[in-house]
């Protein structure tokens, strides 16, 4: 029997994203009907138009009006917006601006994935209700458990029809961590990564001014002088930060890997992955993460002419298959046959997972990696092939690896940041010109591509992680990347598709990046 | 739940209030309101449509009091697209449940209404605009959240392609009063203070003093940013900043805004006060002016080839054309 199943919208994401498939039914191991998934359906649904908005402006608005593409990867806009100026500019990133932008980069990592763990993902993991069984003495989860109690004693008398919100309500049935300790001790850990999230915000702050939307970004760093002060500002949140990464965040997701062990085997995907490198690491542009691809598990040196935007499934009347350095956005809100506000990102015609995973993949197989010997340690530890890793909890667990990587060098560039001297460098804006700026945002590969004339944007184009990911069909009819980990994925109970919910959670989609 | 005393919310608030410089009144108020908060839990329905979810996440930077206080022991947030554990039709359930039944309600607004182009932002399946005005006829009080909701925002800018709109323009196409019922409390993003602030002052007191045009709460948008300076100085002995990263001087000359706009940020200051934009030497972009961002003859920064238009008055913070 076929049955079409929805997640729409598919909350705890950043925006609006809704998931159709259609599934076959089948008989589950303890003989009960289950449906897997044969095809999916990712759609983008909402559009602003930001590159209409560019164009015509002055190009030094482009890093402030890109951050507005998304709130949560604000710094990554800007920055990938820098880099395309400082491109078209004929300036270099170097010194105090090169590592001043890298420390913010690596605090809004640090934001993105511990909210991504802990407020959005780990909520499809861990029952909050076991709350009201908790003994301990623990001051701050007495505190959740009295407002859980009260909550659903109003809820008995009826004077509350939404208790405990935003925890509930929720997909009832055997999703969630049965262990009544280990569901508080995440509780507590999620309450305690609130404040760790905030703190990493404001180290970012401590050189971007404010966060969200940095206004002390700027071509070639920052406006932000450092100053012995906002030295010590920053290291003291890193260190608070870095604590919490290494005694808590990484453990976590070994503990929750160990409570749903069948989810190395699921939502794996193409396996094709792409990296742009990110975090230049020295003044010649080197990046602590190297960029290239990964094409049926063979690593290749990055190649941009191989970037292109398919649109025949999206809501665009503009032309297919284009670079986006020739890129165009024109609406066409009811095109037939499209049905998302994203392009169909592809890199030699081939849609590729970007992200975290991919990032540390890359790397993996790529030369001098960073991270080889930190995986292959964990990979140890938890007894698994490298291969495990195109998975749900593959791409769980490569947002803490990479974090602790990331961390453990922003002590570096702080050291290196040259105390009470100029945080940025001077730069002409030439009459026209052309650039490009590629970085990796936490969620992935970011591209903004730049052409001026006559001192004013003529054209602007914004290629963004989530695009890749949860892209359409493209015009040969390829699933995207998020599409394409859907099928096979079997789901229990056709009303509650949580173990879909969890495949497209585990990519942490952000649709106002993807369709901007 | 945690029965919280007078003098907790008098610390709380007076911290709310201390920050913007604000008299006794308000830290009164803000009391009022954050004990009223916690006995009725008021709820909440925050929507986002064309956002970018930068409020959501200013307000998870909330700390004063955290955020965490404030979903469990001051408000109850029935829906957040992005905190809710409730997804798919159990999310959509959650929304419609309010819209249909007749518990009282604050509406949260973050991002701004595509007028000429429904298909550029649809939930579960139906348009925000059909999901969004149900719900503005029910709710007590509405709340825009951030300058897309506000005044329409980047998404309203000159050339888009979707006429994005603002609440209060959707309000009154849709016949809707948003006098006495819409606070509009903007900045790209919205300061957790003014949203927690506001929540607390409006469930406890009521509507509060608004700008008549604007809709903005004086209590944290009546001072101008400018005469609240910290480099106020060098702009009374004309000392202006050079170039980007002078960490002396008025900012005046890179493009400085201030002038135009009224918030508390001089004294509040951002991210638990580690920083803010004039501190941070970087010239103030206008984020809470009606007409942020709007036209592109307007840039953000005067450099080289770039000069500002100097007709930009005050007269056109009251929402003019720019």
């Amino acid at each position: 029997m076929e049955k079409s199943i929805a997640v729409s919208p598919l909350t705890r994401i950043e925006g609006h994203l809704a998931i159709h498939t259609e599934t076959e039914s089948m008989t589950s191991g303890e003989g009960k009907t289950a449906y897997r998934i044969k095809e999916a359906r990712c759609e983008g649904e909402m559009f602003r138009g930001f590159e209409k908005i560019l164009e015509g402006r002055d190009p030094l608005d482009a890093q402030q009006i890109t951050q507005r593409i998304c709130g949560v990867c604000s710094i990554e806009h800007g920055i990938a917006s820098c880099r395309a100026q400082e491109m078209a500019y004929g300036i270099k990133i170097k010194g105090n601006g090169r590592l001043l932008q890298n420390l913010m980069l690596a605090a809004e990592y640090a934001h993105s994935h511990l909210l991504h763990f802990y407020h959005l993902s780990a909520v499809d993991f861990v029952d909050i209700t076991a709350i009201v069984s908790y003994t301990g003495k623990d001051r701050a989860l007495l505190s959740i458990k009295s407002w859980a109690e009260a909550a659903l004693a109003r809820a008995k008398a009826g004077t509350e029809a939404f208790p405990a919100a935003p925890f509930l309500p929720r997909y009832e049935g055997d999703y969630y961590i049965k262990d009544v300790d280990t569901n508080c001790a995440l509780i507590a850990h999620y309450a305690e990564a609130l404040d760790i999230r905030r703190v990493a915000h404001e180290m970012c702050a401590v050189f971007g001014a404010r966060l969200p939307h940095s206004t002390a970004l700027v071509p070639g760093g920052v406006t932000q002088r450092p100053t012995e002060e906002r030295y010590l500002t920053y290291l003291s949140r890193l260190k608070h930060v870095q604590r919490f990464v290494e005694q808590v965040y990484l453990p976590d997701i070994v503990t929750a890997a160990q409570a749903f062990p069948q989810y190395w085997d699921v939502g794996g995907g193409y396996g094709n992955m792409l990296s742009y490198g990110v975090f230049e690491n020295d003044d010649s542009g080197r990046t602590l993460f190297s960029p290239g691809a990964l094409i049926g598990g063979k690593f290749e040196p990055l190649d941009v002419k191989a970037i292109s935007e398919d649109v025949g499934h999206s809501r665009f009347a503009s032309g297919s298959g284009l670079h986006p350095s020739q890129g165009k956005t024109l609406p066409e809100p009811r095109k037939a046959n499209a049905y998302s506000w994203l392009k169909a990102p592809r890199y030699r015609g081939l849609p590729m997972e970007v992200g975290p995973l991919a990032r540390v993949l890359v790397d993996y197989h790529s030369p001098n990696s960073v991270v080889k010997e930190e995986v292959d340690a964990l990979l140890k530890v938890l007894g698994l092939p490298v291969g495990k890793l195109n998975s749900v909890l593959g791409r769980i667990l490569a947002r803490a690896v990479e974090l602790r990587i990331i961390l453990r060098q922003t002590f570096r560039w702080l050291d290196e940041v040259e105390m009470n001297a100029n945080p940025t460098q001077d730069f002409a804006i030439p009459k026209s010109a052309s650039g490009y700026g590629l970085t990796e945002a936490a969620r992935g590969a970011l591209g903004h591509w730049l052409t001026i004339d006559n001192y004013r944007i003529a054209q602007y184009q914004c290629v963004v992680p989530t695009t890749w990911n949860c892209s359409p069909r493209d015009d040969k009819g390829q699933p995207g990347p998020v599409e394409k980990a859907l099928e096979g994925v079997v789901v229990a109970d056709p009303e509650q598709p949580m173990e879909a919910a969890r495949v497209v959670r585990s990519f942490d989609p952000c649709l106002a990046c993807a369709v901007h | 739940m945690k029965q919280l005393s007078r003098r907790d919310f008098l610390k709380v608030s007076g911290i709310l209030a201390a920050g913007a410089g604000l008299s006794r009144f308000y830290a009164d108020a803000f009391a009022a309101g954050l004990e009223k908060l916690s006995k009725g839990l008021p709820r909440i329905v925050w929507l986002q449509g064309q956002s970018c979810s930068g409020c959501s996440v200013s307000l998870m930077n909330a700390d004063n009091p955290y955020v965490l206080e404030v979903v469990t022991e001051l408000v109850s947030l029935v829906f957040h697209q992005t905190l809710s554990a409730a997804t798919g039709h159990v999310a959509m359930k959650v929304v419609d449940d309010m819209a249909a039944g007749n518990e009282p309600f604050i509406l949260v607004v973050e991002g701004s209404i595509p007028s000429t182009m429904p298909e550029a932002c649809i939930i579960g399946g139906r348009p925000f605009s059909e999901i969004l005005l149900p719900l503005l006829r029910k709710a007590q009080f509405v709340v825009g959240a951030g300058t897309c909701a506000t005044y329409g925002g980047i998404p309203a800018a000159e050339g888009n392609p979707t006429g994005a709109i603002s609440v209060m323009e959707f309000m009154r196409k849709n016949g809707l009063s948003p006098e006495q019922r819409l606070v509009n409390c903007p900045s790209c993003p919205i300061h957790p203070d003014s949203m927690v602030g506001t929540l607390a002052y409006l469930a406890g007191r009521g509507y509060p003093g608004v700008n008549k045009e604007l809709l903005t709460p004086d209590m944290f948008f009546a001072h101008s940013t400018h005469d609240d300076c910290p480099r106020f100085h060098y702009y009374s002995k004309h000392l202006f900043a050079e170039k980007f990263g002078d960490s002396e001087g008025c900012l005046f000359k890179l493009g400085c805004l201030g002038m135009l706009s009224y918030t508390d940020c001089p004294r509040r200051q951002w991210n638990g006060g580690v920083n803010w934009c004039i501190r941070a030497s970087a010239p103030c972009i206008g984020c809470s002016h009606p007409q942020f961002g709007k036209s592109k003859a307007f840039p953000f920064y005067r450099k080289g080839e770039q000069q500002h238009a100097v007709g930009y008055e005050e007269a056109q913070r009251k929402g003019g054309a720019s």
